[in-house]
């Protein structure tokens, strides 16, 4: 960490007394009361929105009977969850989860240099198309991938054995590798969207530096680039990793017929799959889940302490790209082959099966357009569209918001209890949806009366504020990491207000990571459906609502007719945000 | 005020020590013939009086996606003018919102759409049923869909063999559930999965108790292939990735017409899930929960549930339907779980599905 000069917090904190920490914590410099009860309001909005629910749970692993029932406080719960088998399921998901981990960090880390630092040709199309499988549902891709990759008449192996002259298959997606390599499908594109603009936001002059002093390409992108992007990697390593524990479709759908268990699956069993669902077992192995991660989060903290990763500074920071020469033509070969697996052959299959009757029966007389009819034709499919758009747009802004305060506080202040608010944005990650979602039926349904969230769409919003908040702290914590305290202490000192530096500076500056934060957080609502099954009303459906009851009843073709049209969303979402809004705020 | 007062009275005038009661008199009143059943009308006119006023009726129910749920509410709103506000969810995620709403004490359904073994564990559990109303035609029902439990029987779901015709010749299609242990099926059968509540759960439930373990064992050894998405492992059959699925939901096969498939019914029968309504505790709308119960066991729903398949609870609802829609509706029921073994089978079913 030495080669990186720029002042840190403790610099600043220690060395300039007269300013007195940054403008932020100046615009409260008149008193420490409002400063006092602003962190206190946004201590109980992360508590009512974290630990209240978690609280329900924890009260669940602890009482023989869930909220609501008479029983006794006992540790059955835990005790149930520490046997041998649990252990092995345990190693069983940490591998599975770090055998995804790691190649699509690796990957992820290498498309966003192509896209966001070297000149490969259209990479401004391919940042657009390498993200799309990330906002495809799972159970979508899960389907085309069974269809693609079966051992017995999957697509890719039909034209094996026919290429080959052999009989025995080349994939078979029902497998530790299928599992993975859906699982992949959804980590890659969601890392790389995590940490493009960090490798974006990064001045170039460290890197030439480096090139000027006689380093090779690699040696700068290993001790310089990726060094810089230390807070970025160790965020996105801890999300994908803790998701990858959580994670449900993949193991159930690809993982169950090849005997593969993970503790995910084992929990949802334990709800959906008992004579009487055993929430204190589901509810205690959450929890010991739980606490291995927050060893982990601990561990980036250690990590990351007392080091300063700003790359983005006063000193006149020129965008700039490497020239790759011929070798652009490598990269952009694999970006397109990246766009070809994880694009192209899964959508492919849905695109091609939503005009047929059935999937993988692609003859003339099965060609319709029934499925987009019905689709468009369905009342209840544009209600829950107009939720959830509403919950969206909403949901996002809000979660982005808080998220920003909370990364803000937790990075560019030395305020008492930033550590407190940074932990508790990231409880809600730490825990599997399923049980998350119960802990938010328990703790909103549980509300006195006169509180009218349970039953409402402020239900839904809340938890989806709740949901997004680890993963809206990750992305603008990432982005402040990288500013330096500089630029705020030069705004002011040229006679800038405060909200003229947060507005010019920080949300200028920090704006790409704001909306990607912000896409993210959106789609997420989109697809989230433990807590919304839980939570709707009747009237409040959401679209993840309505794909599960057409999935339930087999109309498959409908859910991919709608998984289509999410897609589509994305594209222009993001063409908007990259072609138009980037473009605006950067002359702030 | 009046109103409440008003449905108080109609809730209370027909309940089942009044039925009871009027039924258990039925020789006396015989006697004078016509009154009795004017007196029961007339208690009846008042329900739905009682009904329409409300004017509307939240119903939960656990058979999600289905298209009947809605065709069955248009029904019973041209009938009544009574609104039906439907929230689909799982069996356990509406079940544990139902426990958690009435612990806060917020009654908001009326009536769930559930299965017996459900409805036993509400009623034992959760204690969040009321007693079932004796409503006009839930003394019409077949006897065998009269239960202990406070369900008013709607239909059963027959469970069967689905084969993959373009893999399965004639000659060889399973007849019998037993066929399904004959070893060259091994490795071509998907199944869902025995070892967690469900269908596979079902068809093992009532094979072991009717064939035996032995039976199952040899099952076992086919090396079954587990999944536990039913419609989606129909497409797979269908495009060939095995040559059998069960056990299949059989009302699925008109959705499936046009794939190289084939339902089968065993001559055995067909395992089989009763569903049916319960009335929830302190229903906002009880009139209403009371004519929709009623409803929901009359002809006109009954013949909805048969031309779909399903077996209905009513005596001639299946005539005039297609010749395989028939069969279907009235296959022999072979066997349905108990809840009070679930624990006990599920653990066996674990130790012989490894």
């Amino acid at each position: 960490m030495t080669i990186i000069h720029n002042r840190s917090l403790d610099d600043i904190a220690e060395n300039t007394p007269t300013l007195r920490g940054n403008a932020f914590t100046r615009a409260f410099s008149g008193g420490s009361l409002p400063r006092l009860i602003g962190m206190l309001l946004l201590i109980l909005i992360l508590a009512f929105l974290t630990l209240y629910p978690l609280g329900m749970l924890l009260y669940g692993s602890l009482h023989s009977t869930p909220p609501g029932m008479a029983g006794e406080f006992n540790l059955n719960g835990y005790r149930s969850i520490m046997t041998t088998q649990n252990l092995i399921v345990l190693a069983n998901t940490v591998g599975i989860s770090l055998a995804k981990t790691i190649p699509s960090l690796v990957i992820a880390v290498f498309l966003a240099w192509i896209i966001a630092r070297t000149d490969t040709p259209f990479r401004g199309t391919l940042e657009v198309l390498i993200t799309l499988p990330f906002f495809i549902p799972p159970i979508l891709t899960a389907m085309a991938w069974g269809m693609l990759a079966n051992p017995q008449v999957g697509v890719i192996n039909m034209v094996w054995r026919w290429m080959s002259g052999g009989t025995d298959p080349l994939v078979n997606i029902y497998s530790y590798g299928g599992v993975i390599w859906h699982m992949c499908q959804y980590s890659i594109p969601f890392l790389f969207l995590f940490m493009v603009d960090a490798f974006r936001a990064m001045d170039p002059s460290l890197e030439e530096s480096s090139r000027m002093c006689g380093a090779s390409r690699w040696t700068t992108f290993r001790k310089i680039t990726l060094l810089l992007m230390l807070p970025v990697l160790t965020s996105s390593f801890m999300l994908s990793f803790i998701k990858g524990i959580e994670t449900f479709e993949s193991a159930l759908f690809f993982g169950l017929p090849a005997g593969i268990k993970v503790i995910t699956t084992d929990i949802y069993e334990s709800i959906n799959h008992r004579a009487t669902p055993d929430y204190q077992y589901a509810t205690s192995l959450s929890f010991a889940i739980m606490g291995l991660m927050l060893l982990l989060v601990i561990a980036q903290w250690a990590i990351l302490r007392g080091k300063s990763f700003q790359t983005v500074t006063g000193k006149g920071f020129r965008p700039n790209v490497m020239e790759l020469g011929p070798w652009r033509w490598v990269t952009f070969a694999f970006c397109v082959l990246f766009f070809l697996l994880t694009v192209v052959l899964p959508v492919g299959q849905l695109m091609l099966g939503s005009f047929f009757r059935f999937f993988g029966f692609y003859t003339y007389d099965m060609l319709t357009l029934e499925h987009y009819r019905s689709v468009f034709s369905n009342s209840e499919f544009w209600r829950a569209l107009r939720n959830t758009m509403v919950l969206g747009l909403l949901g996002a802004s809000a979660t982005m918001v808080l998220g920003a305060i909370v990364a803000y506080i937790s990075i560019r202040t030395r305020w008492r209890g930033r550590s407190l608010i940074d932990g508790m944005a990231w409880l809600p990650w730490m825990m599997p949806g399923m049980v998350l979602g119960v802990g938010f039926l328990w703790a909103f349904a549980m509300l006195p009366g006169p509180i009218p969230i349970y039953g409402t769409i402020w239900a839904l919003l809340l938890a989806y504020i709740a949901l997004g908040t680890p993963v809206a702290v990750r992305v603008m914590t990432g982005s402040y990491h990288q500013l330096s305290y500089d630029l705020e202490e030069c705004s002011r000192v040229h006679g800038a207000s405060w909200f003229q530096t947060m507005w010019r500076i920080l949300v200028a500056l920090a704006w790409p990571a704001f909306a990607v934060g912000w896409v993210l957080t959106f789609f997420g609502i989109m697809r989230e459906l433990s807590a919304s099954i839980l939570l709707y009303s009747v009237g409040s459906e959401t679209l993840a609502v309505v794909l599960m009851k057409l999935w339930a009843n087999g109309n498959a073709e409908q859910v991919s007719v709608i998984g289509l049209m999410m897609m589509l969303m994305v594209i222009v979402f993001r063409w908007v945000q990259l072609a138009f809004i980037n473009a605006r705020v950067s002359k702030l | 005020m009046t109103t409440s007062k008003f449905n108080m009275s109609a809730m209370g005038s027909w309940s089942r020590r009044v039925f009871l009661a009027a039924a258990g008199s039925a020789a006396i009143i015989a006697a004078a013939g016509v009154p009795a059943a004017n007196a029961q009308d007339a208690e009846w006119q008042k329900v739905i009086d009682a009904g329409k006023k409300e004017g509307s009726l939240v119903l939960y129910t656990a058979l999600v996606g289905q298209p009947s749920t809605k065709q069955i509410a248009a029904a019973f709103t041209k009938e009544y003018g009574i609104n039906v506000e439907v929230l689909e969810a799982r069996a356990s995620e509406i079940r544990e919102r139902v426990r958690v709403e009435q612990s806060a004490g917020r009654f908001a359904a009326d009536v769930m759409f559930t299965s017996e073994g459900q409805t036993m564990l509400y009623d034992t559990e959760d204690k969040s049923v009321d007693p079932l109303p004796v409503t006009p035609n839930s003394t019409k029902i077949g006897d065998r869909f009269k239960l202990k439990v406070p369900m008013a029987s709607v239909m059963t779901i027959p469970y069967g063999i689905m084969i993959n015709t373009g893999l399965v010749k004639p000659a060889d299609e399973p007849k019998s559930w037993k066929d399904l242990a004959d070893p060259k099926w091994q490795g071509k059968i998907l199944s869902d999965d025995p070892r967690a509540i469900g269908a596979g759960y079902l068809w093992f439930f009532s094979t072991y108790t009717r064939i035996g373990e032995d039976y199952v064992k040899k099952v076992a050894d086919q090396k079954l292939v587990f999944t536990r998405d039913q419609r989606e492992s129909q497409r797979r059959t269908a495009r060939g990735e095995y040559s059998i699925y069960t056990p299949v939901i059989m009302t699925d096969f008109s959705d499936l017409k046009g794939l190289p498939v084939k339902f089968i019914i065993p001559e055995e029968g067909v395992p089989y899930v009763l569903y049916g309504n319960v009335l929830l505790k302190k229903a906002p709308h009880p009139n209403a929960a009371k004519l929709y119960l009623d409803f929901m066991q009359g002809p006109t729903v009954q013949k909805i549930y048969a031309s779909l398949g399903y077996g209905p609870v009513l005596a001639g609802m299946t005539e005039g339907l297609p010749a395989d829609v028939k069969a279907i509706s009235e296959a022999k029921l072979y066997g349905t779980t108990d809840t009070t073994r679930q624990n006990e089978m599920l653990a066996k079913s674990k130790e012989i599905f490894k």
